[in-house]
C-alpha cells in the first residue's frame, strides 16, 4: 500500500523508497561537506534537518535567507519595534506601507489591514489613513483599497533618499531635497506624528538591509511623541517557522555550519549559492515542501532532492523523493502570516505521502553509526 | 528496575528527614525501603548530601521572547563549547538542548517558564518538548488582553472571567496564570508612558490593581494551585517599593505570588535618589502569610533582559548594552528584549545585588521566599550556586561587599545581617516549597510515591563547587547526571492543569476571533500531536 503511495527516483529512474532512501545516506556518509539548503519545510522537517545536519556535520540554508537575514541585520544594529498583524489590523489608525512586494509576501494583506480600525476602545471609530511609499508594481493592489490610501513616490530607487528625509523632517531636522515636494514630506512627517497608533509594514524581499535600518530608526523616532510600530512581512516556504526552530536548536539563523562539531553562524561562509559554486559542498540535500522550487544554481553537486509533487529538476537528481505539502497532505506546524506567530494546521487533503521530517528520519537511520548519538 | 542511592545525608525538609540514610526507587517513584530488598543497582552516596530534585519556579527558558533574544544576541554563543568562560553565557551553546543539560548537571529536574503569551504557546511548547531530561511547565500571562479588559470594562461576573482563565490555562496548556504590570501594556499602545497600581487604562477605565484581584480570584476559584502570579507595575524604579507594598497589601489574605521581588526594592533615599527598600518590604512579606515572592537576584555580568513589561522595557531601552533591542507591542502584552550588563562597579547595580540578598535572608520563613534570578533578567541560571554560597555564608557576601562601592554598601543593610542558609533551608527553597507552591504533591520531597528525581552532591565546603556539578541525579529514577556531565539523554513531560469551565466559553472565544480577527480560534491551540513527541504533557489536579 505504502509503495503506491510513494514516489521515489535514482538518477531520474523510479525506485522503491526505502531503496532511494538506502542511495541517500550512502551519498550523504561519503561526503566531505553536505549542505543541506531550500528547507522549504514545515518545523518537524527544520527539526529533521537540524538533526540531520548535526549528526553529518552540514551546512544549514534556507531559499529566502538573503530577505530573511535582512531584517535580522536591522536587528543586530539598531533597535527594532515589532507589532503583530493581528494588533495592525485593529489597533493602527496609521499604515506606511513600504516597497512593493507587499500583497505579494501577504495575499490576504488589503483584506486584514485595509478595513476599519477596531480599537479595544468600544465606541471609537477611527479611520485609517493609509501612506505607500514606492508602491511600483504593486499598482494594482491599490486599486482595491480605496480612497484613504496615499502613495508617494515613484521608485524604489529613490527610496533610501526618501526614508532619509522623511526621518530628518520627522525630528524637526532640515531635510535635502529628494523626488518628492518637500511640502507633500512635510504633511507625511506631520501625519505620521499624529498617528495614535501607527504601523509602518514592508517585505525585506523588496528592501536592502540599510533602508530596512533607516526604516526602523525612522519607526524609534517617531515613539518620541506617539506610538509607532512596524510588521515586516515574513518571506514564503515558513521562512520564519525555519528561523525560530533554527533558533532554539542551534541558537542562530540559517546559515549555519555544524561542521565542527558545534553550531557556528556565518550569513557569507554558510551562504548555500556561494558555497556550491564554489564547490565546497559535495553533496546537497534539497528540501522544497510546499511547492516544486528547484535550487537557483546552474552547477549540478550531487543531489537528493525532497520536493514537492511535479518538481522538475534538470538533471535529474541523483536521488529525489516526493514529499507531502505540510497542511496539505499532513498535519503540521508553520508560521502564520495571518497571526505572527506558530501554528498546528491541520491537513487539507491527507494523503499518505512521506513528510519531510519522516524522510530525513528515514535516512538518517540508515546513516552509518546511527543510533550513536544521544539526541 | 530497583535502585539504591545508599549511605548519604539525606535532607528532605517535606518528610522531617536529615540523617544518614538510603533513599530507594523502583519504576520512576521512590518506595520505602523493601524489606530485605536487594537493588538492582545501588549507587554510594557515602559523604554526600542527597535531595529530592530541585524546581525552579520562574526562568524564561522557552517561547518566542526567549528565542528571538538568542536571535538578537549571536555574540553570546558565538564561542566554542570548552572555551574560556568570560560570561555565564559563553560557551554553553544558548540552544533548548543546553539549557535541560545544564540545569540537569546542577540537579535540577523541573523548571517553569514563566511568562508564555496565549498567542505564542505553540511555540513555546515546541521549544519545551525539545529541551531535554527536565520536566517543564509554563505560565500563561493574562490582564493586557483585549477581551479580559472587555469582561471587566462590562462589569461581567465572576464565573464569566474565571471560565474565560480556564479557557486560556486549557488552550495554553499552562499551569497557572500570571499577570505583567496588569493593564501597562495595553495602556502603552494609548501612549502611557509610566503606570502605577491604581492608574486606569485608558481604553476601558479599568485600573491595575482591579485586573490583578479579579485574575487573582479567578485563579482561586477555579482551584488552580499555584496563586496569580504577579509582575508588579514600575520594575526597576527608585520609589517603587510603595507599588509592591500596596500590592501586597491588596492580596487581602488571599494567595498571590509576587515575582522577583529584588527589582521592587527600591526607596528614594540618599544623594542619588536610589536606596534599599528590601527592609519594609520584607518586613510586609513577613506579615502576609498568604502572599510568596521570588528574588530576581542580580550577578554581576553580560546578560540580556527579557520582559513581557513592554512599557518597562521601552523605557529601558536607551540602557542596552550593547546597544540593541527589540520592543514588542503584541496581541496583548508583547515584549521587550533588551540586553544588559550588570557592573561591579555601578552604584545601582551593586545596590541591586545587596537588594536581592537582603529580601533573602530578611523574609523568615523559607516557604514564603524563592530563588530566582529571573533568568536571564538578573542573571543566568548558571550562577544559582554562587548565590546558594552567598546565602549560606557571611564571609563570603562579606569579602563580595569588600569589592563594591562603599557608598552603595552603605545604603543597605546587608553588613549588618547575620544570617546563614542551613542546607535544609537551601532545600526547603528551592524543593519543598516550590512544589507546594505549584501543586506538585509527588515532588520536591523523598517521601514513598515521589517522583523519583534525586540529587546527590558533595558535602564540598566550597558550596558553589558543590552545587554547580551534582555527583548524581536521577530524573524518573534514571541516572542522568555523574559528576556534573550528563549521561543519559531522555525527554521530561509538560505540567498542566485543566480546571473545569462552562463549556459557553469555548463557543464566545471562538466567536470573538472570528469577529475580531477574522481567523479560527485553532490558531492560539496546542494540540498534543503537532510537538512530535509522546505524551508530551502531564495534568496536575486541581485543588477541589
Amino acid at each position: 500500500m505504502e509503495r503506491d503511495l510513494q514516489h521515489a527516483w535514482i538518477a531520474g529512474k523510479p525506485a522503491p523508497l526505502d531503496t532511494a532512501v538506502a542511495e541517500a545516506a550512502k551519498l550523504l556518509a561519503a561526503s566531505r561537506q553536505p549542505l543541506i539548503a531550500g528547507l522549504g519545510t514545515d518545523v518537524a522537517g527544520a527539526r529533521a534537518a537540524l538533526a540531520l545536519a548535526r549528526a553529518t556535520g552540514a551546512v544549514i540554508d534556507h531559499m529566502d535567507s538573503v530577505a530573511l537575514l535582512r531584517d535580522i541585520a536591522a536587528m543586530h544594529t539598531a533597535g527594532l519595534m515589532l507589532t503583530t498583524p493581528g494588533e495592525a489590523q485593529v489597533n493602527a489608525d496609521t499604515l506606511l506601507l513600504v516597497g512593493p512586494g507587499l500583497a505579494q509576501a501577504w495575499p490576504e494583506l488589503p483584506q486584514k489591514l485595509f478595513g476599519k480600525v477596531r480599537p479595544a476602545d468600544i465606541d471609537a471609530d477611527v479611520e485609517r489613513r493609509i501612506f505607500w511609499l514606492t508602491p511600483e508594481r504593486d499598482a494594482a493592489t491599490l486599486a482595491a483599497a480605496g480612497t484613504s490610501l496615499t502613495t508617494i513616490g515613484k521608485e524604489l530607487r529613490d527610496l533610501p533618499v526618501l526614508l532619509a528625509a522623511l526621518r530628518a523632517r520627522v525630528a524637526d531636522r532640515p531635510a535635502g531635497k529628494t523626488r518628492v515636494a518637500a511640502a507633500t514630506l512635510d504633511e507625511l512627517a506631520r501625519r505620521l506624528k499624529s498617528a495614535r497608533f501607527g504601523v509602518a509594514v514592508w517585505s525585506a524581499a523588496s528592501l536592502d538591509a540599510l533602508t530596512i535600518e533607516m526604516l526602523c530608526g525612522l519607526v524609534s523616532d517617531l515613539n518620541a511623541t506617539t506610538r509607532f510600530s512596524s510588521l515586516p512581512l515574513a518571506p514564503a516556504d515558513n521562512a520564519i517557522g525555519v528561523l525560530q526552530t533554527c533558533g532554539w536548536t542551534s541558537g542562530f539563523p540559517p546559515r549555519s555550519g555544524f561542521g565542527r562539531g558545534f553550531a557556528e553562524h556565518d550569513p557569507w561562509l554558510f551562504d548555500s549559492l556561494r558555497l556550491v559554486e564554489s564547490g565546497e559542498t559535495d553533496c546537497v540535500v534539497w528540501i522544497s515542501a510546499y511547492r516544486a522550487q528547484a535550487p537557483a544554481w546552474r552547477e549540478t553537486p550531487p543531489t537528493i532532492a525532497l520536493a514537492a509533487q511535479n518538481a522538475v529538476f534538470r538533471p535529474a537528481p541523483r536521488v529525489q523523493i516526493q514529499v507531502g505539502r505540510p497542511g496539505v497532505d499532513h498535519a503540521c506546524v508553520q508560521h502564520s502570516a495571518s497571526t505572527g506567530t506558530l501554528v498546528a494546521v491541520e491537513a487539507s487533503a491527507p494523503s499518505g505521502t512521506v513528510s519531510v521530517a519522516d524522510a530525513i528520519a528515514r535516512i538518517a537511520a540508515a546513516l552509518p553509526g546511527h543510533g550513536e548519538r544521544p539526541c | 528496575m530497583l535502585t539504591r542511592v545508599a549511605g548519604g545525608r539525606v535532607i528532605d525538609p517535606a518528610n522531617h528527614r536529615d540523617g544518614i540514610g538510603d533513599v530507594w526507587m523502583r519504576d520512576g517513584r521512590i518506595v520505602a525501603a523493601p524489606p530485605g530488598g536487594r537493588a538492582d543497582a545501588t549507587h554510594n552516596a557515602t559523604g554526600k548530601i542527597v535531595m529530592a530534585g530541585a524546581i525552579d519556579i520562574h526562568s524564561h527558558i522557552a517561547g518566542w521572547n526567549v528565542n528571538n533574544a538568542r536571535l538578537l544576541l549571536p555574540e553570546f554563543q558565538n564561542a566554542a563549547p570548552g572555551d574560556a568562560a568570560a560570561t555565564s553565557w559563553s560557551g554553553t551553546g544558548w540552544t533548548a538542548q543546553a539549557t535541560g543539560s545544564l540545569y540537569a548537571a546542577m540537579g535540577f529536574t523541573t523548571v517553569v517558564e514563566p511568562a508564555v503569551s496565549p498567542q505564542h504557546a505553540l511555540q513555546a511548547h515546541l521549544e519545551l518538548t525539545d529541551i531535554p531530561i527536565i520536566d517543564k511547565a509554563t505560565l500563561a500571562i493574562l490582564g493586557n488582553d483585549d477581551y479580559l479588559l472587555s469582561l471587566l470594562h462590562a462589569k461581567e461576573s465572576a464565573t464569566a472571567i474565571a471560565d474565560y482563565v480556564a479557557w486560556t490555562l486549557a488552550a495554553s496548556r499552562s499551569l497557572g496564570i500570571k499577570v505583567v504590570n496588569a493593564g501597562g501594556a495595553a495602556a502603552f499602545k494609548k501612549n502611557v508612558r509610566a503606570f502605577s497600581f491604581d492608574d486606569l487604562v485608558p481604553s476601558c477605565g479599568v485600573s491595575s490593581c482591579a485586573i490583578v484581584k479579579a485574575l487573582q480570584h479567578a485563579v482561586n476559584a477555579l482551584g488552580v494551585p499555584h496563586p496569580l502570579h504577579v509582575h508588579c507595575n514600575n520594575l526597576g524604579l527608585a520609589g517603587n517599593v510603595e507599588t509592591a507594598l500596596a500590592t501586597i497589601a491588596a492580596a487581602e489574605g488571599l494567595p498571590l505570588h509576587l515575582a522577583h521581588l529584588q527589582f521592587y526594592g527600591y526607596g528614594k533615599e540618599g544623594e542619588r535618589g536610589f536606596s534599599s527598600a528590601a527592609a519594609p518590604l520584607a518586613a510586609a512579606v513577613n506579615a502576609a502569610k498568604s502572599v510568596t515572592i521570588d528574588v530576581g537576584q542580580v550577578m554581576f555580568g553580560q546578560t540580556v533582559t527579557i520582559s513581557s513589561d513592554v512599557l518597562r522595557q521601552f523605557n529601558a531601552r536607551h540602557q542596552a548594552r550593547p546597544r540593541k533591542w527589540v520592543i514588542v507591542d503584541g496581541d496583548a502584552n508583547g515584549v521587550g528584549l533588551v540586553p544588559y550588563e550588570y557592573r561591579r562597579k555601578d552604584f545601582y547595580n551593586a545596590m541591586q545585588w545587596a537588594i536581592g540578598l537582603e529580601l533573602f535572608l530578611l523574609i523568615e520563613d523559607p516557604r514564603q521566599v524563592y530563588f530566582t534570578t529571573d533568568h536571564p533578567n538578573g542573571a543566568h541560571f548558571r550562577t544559582y550556586p554562587d548565590i546558594f554560597a552567598l546565602l549560606m555564608s557571611r564571609d563570603l557576601r562579606a569579602q563580595w561587599m569588600a569589592d563594591l562601592p562603599p557608598e552603595a554598601i552603605k545604603m543597605t543593610t546587608l553588613p549588618s545581617i547575620t544570617r546563614e542558609y542551613s542546607l535544609t533551608e537551601i532545600a526547603t527553597m528551592t524543593r519543598a516549597a516550590p512544589a507546594k507552591l505549584l501543586g506538585l504533591t509527588d515532588r520536591g520531597h523523598l517521601g514513598a510515591g515521589a517522583v523519583a528525581d534525586v540529587a546527590v552532591y558533595e558535602d564540598d565546603a566550597d558550596r558553589a563547587r558543590m552545587f554547580r556539578a551534582a555527583a548524581y541525579v536521577f530524573k524518573d529514577g534514571e541516572l542522568v547526571v555523574r559528576d556534573g556531565k550528563v549521561t543519559k539523554y531522555r525527554f521530561g513531560r509538560t505540567l498542566t492543569v485543566r480546571p473545569e469551565r462552562d463549556r459557553a466559553i469555548d463557543r464566545r472565544m471562538k466567536a470573538y476571533y472570528q469577529d475580531r480577527y477574522g481567523l479560527s480560534d485553532d490558531v492560539i491551540k496546542v494540540p498534543e500531536h503537532a510537538l512530535g513527541r509522546p505524551e508530551p504533557f502531564e495534568v496536575v489536579p486541581c485543588v477541589t
